[in-house]
């Protein structure tokens, strides 16, 4: 079943590595967002059936920006995946309170990124 | 000295006398007993032999026509290059005049004539003597200014590097750390006044803190401070508000007052390392998101879902992603170890099995041990006791892998690696009596238990042990092995695939632990990581009778 994915990443070239890898290793659609705003304006309109968000961008940083999308009603059903840099998840406390469904470490494979969504999120397809 | 050896002559003597029988008799008289002998008529051509080559010693008569003696002898006492030749002169007998007049103007003796021979060689065989022994006064005494000059300009020179220095200079003694003189760089790093030092000592004011680069023990007072004496020991320094400075010590003995004493030079680092850990946080961030594209993209192409490689493309492809996974590698543990050592990372304590985390780290390197045809040896001394540590198992983990790492990539196939484990208790120190202390079995070397016993003040701990027969580190690096980037060899790195920060981070993480970690090697024999970590909460060592 072909998913839709919100991608959200400061980085073109990150974020064309992820497109990729999700539409060539399982055909998922994959949608683009540069920065957290536009992430919740798209994330209501498209209704995606995940987000995958980078932690560390400038201006709303992936803290505020699950925040919002959590306390919007249109967004707050969509699961939310935070990708973060290894080392910054061995920091303790820094992502306490955060209603995320699961953090990916960066750098990433990503033909792996739909398996690891599947796991993550209980898809079973 | 002055003094010549035999066949040349016993002295050189000028005699100026306008008599010439007179000359004659004192220079066949002098001749006779081995004297070299200058005879002039004239006062005036005396001086100028005397000038020219000075004589040891003068004849001179009083009585002369032209210039008479007491010119002369006048002349001579004014010249530099004649004054101190001892002139002694020549008198008719009995003018009482004469004799006063020659030693106001500075002979040392005269003789009369008639000549008593005897008499004669008796005074200048005295003045020689007295002459030889006033050269030797003069140079002795002239030797000694110079040498007290020396020893002035040395402790001038000395004393002006104390105070200018802009290294934080103290002095104290060697017994117990008391401070006798400090610098003024000492005051102003420390933001002490100097009377609330002088006379205190180092452990009294609390001055020394062991700082992360002191392997294998920390400082426990002056006296380990002054045993450990390497140059350039990092620790931590406390001022006077409380902060702690980062500094670079080393000590050296000097002799003062009669009293042994130590000379204290610090470095202050504290701002280098802030300007360092800062650089490389901001490095290794900035590294990191090109390292994400570049890893995706690799990985992208070698799926073959873009478009298949030639073989040869295929080989490329690999050499790009070995070396790219290695710079993550390095990236990672950059960024682990800064943020350990700035504490941005706690550490958990839960009760660890140790047995389970040694075998846990086993298995995560069983394949690259297979690899490289290493067996990995687990020793359990006694395997009915299983104690439990409280610490961080994934801490204990990394630092237990990156031990094996080291173990097997620096041995040789077909080489071994031993993993052991003991518990060490206090009365291990003392003596075994009563049993209460837990197993010893003489696996581990007394000099690692003496070792223990100068850092954990008796607390119960446990040691973990990880031992190679590789190639071992030699004795200039076992010391500096656990600091970053302190690769044996430089090209480790590359052949190896270290990033070079692996022994800095285990020791990072024992410290955290409160525990010392350190090493034992001698060269082409192998390798000895020691690991001691407190045990911490009581654990059933004693009530439950382990032993």
């Amino acid at each position: 079943m072909s998913r839709l994915v919100l991608l959200v990443d400061d980085e073109a070239d990150v974020r064309a590595i992820a497109q990729l890898g999700l539409e060539i290793g399982a055909g998922w659609r994959v949608l683009i967002a540069t920065s957290g705003q536009e992430a919740i304006e798209l994330a209501a309109l498209h209704q995606p059936d995940v987000i995958l968000l980078d932690w560390m961008m400038p201006g709303m940083d992936g803290r505020e920006t699950v925040r919002q999308l959590k306390n919007n009603i249109d967004t707050q059903k969509i699961p939310v995946i935070l990708m973060t840099a290894k080392v910054q998840q061995s920091d303790q406390g820094r992502f306490e309170g955060l209603d995320v469904a699961a953090f990916f470490a960066k750098p990433f494979r990503p033909l792996k990124l739909a398996d690891q969504i599947r796991e993550a999120l209980g898809w079973e397809e | 000295m002055a003094d010549s050896p035999s066949p040349a002559p016993k002295a050189d003597i000028l005699v100026i006398d306008d008599m010439p029988e007179n000359l004659n008799l004192l220079a066949a008289m002098l001749m006779q007993q081995g004297y070299k002998v200058r005879s002039v008529t004239k006062g005036t051509t005396g001086l100028r032999g005397a000038q020219v080559a000075p004589p040891d010693l003068i004849l001179l008569d009083i009585n002369m026509p032209e210039m008479n003696g007491r010119e002369v002898c006048q002349r001579l006492k004014a010249d530099a290059r004649t004054r101190d030749i001892p002139v002694i002169f020549i008198s008719a007998l009995g003018d009482v005049l004469d004799k006063v007049n020659a030693f106001a103007v500075g002979g040392v003796d005269y003789i009369s004539k008639p000549f008593q021979v005897e008499e004669v060689l008796a005074r200048i065989e005295n003045h020689l003597t007295l002459r030889r022994l006033q050269r030797q006064l003069q140079a002795q005494n002239a030797q000694l200014q110079q040498e007290m000059l020396e020893r002035q300009q040395a402790e001038e020179k000395f004393s002006k590097a104390f105070r200018l220095s802009p290294n934080p200079i103290a002095i104290a003694t060697h017994s117990e750390g008391r401070l006798l003189d400090v610098n003024p760089s000492f005051l102003t790093m420390g933001g002490y006044p100097f009377d609330e030092v002088i006379g205190r000592t180092v452990d009294e004011l609390g001055l020394f803190r062991s700082g992360e680069a002191m392997v294998p023990f920390s400082m426990q007072g002056w006296q380990s401070l002054v045993a450990s004496a390497m140059p350039n020991q990092e620790a931590e320094f406390l001022t006077r508000s409380g902060s702690l400075k980062t500094i670079l010590f080393s000590l050296e003995p000097i002799e003062l007052v009669g009293m042994t004493c130590v000379l204290l030079m610090i470095n202050d680092i504290t701002e280098r390392k802030r300007l360092e850990n800062e650089f490389i946080s901001l490095v290794s961030h900035e590294l990191r998101t090109p390292l994400t594209s570049l890893m995706g993209s690799l990985d992208l192409l070698a799926s073959g879902q873009l478009g298949h490689l030639t073989e040869q493309g295929q080989r490329v492809l690999q050499i790009a992603t070995t070396n790219t996974d290695r710079l993550n590698r390095l990236v990672d543990d950059i960024l682990d170890l800064e943020r350990m050592r700035s504490g941005k990372i706690e550490i958990r304590r839960v009760p660890c099995q140790v047995s389970d985390l040694l075998q846990q780290a086993i298995d995560a390197m069983q394949s690259m041990a297979d690899q490289a045809e290493i067996s990995l040896i687990l020793q359990a001394p006694d395997t009915s006791f299983d104690p439990t540590i409280e610490a961080d198992p994934d801490r204990l983990l990394q630092m237990i892998i990156n031990l094996l790492s080291n173990a097997i990539k620096f041995s040789s196939s077909g080489g071994r690696v031993w993993v052991r484990k003991q518990i060490v208790a206090p009365s291990q120190f003392v003596e075994r009596g009563d049993g209460s202390a837990i197993a010893s079995d003489g696996e581990i070397p007394g000099s690692v238990l003496s070792s223990v016993q100068s850092f954990s003040s008796d607390a119960p701990g446990l040691l973990i042990g990880v031992e190679d027969e590789g190639r071992g580190i030699p004795a200039d690096m076992v010391q500096r092995i656990f600091e970053r980037f302190q690769q044996v060899d430089a090209l480790d790195s590359r052949r190896k695939g270290g990033t070079g920060l692996g022994l800095a981070i285990c020791r990072n993480i024992v410290e955290q632990h409160g525990g010392r970690i350190w090493v034992e090697s001698e060269l082409g024999q192998g390798s000895r990581f020691w690991v001691w970590l407190p045990q911490r909460g009581e654990t059933q060592m004693n009530t439950d009778g382990h032993r």
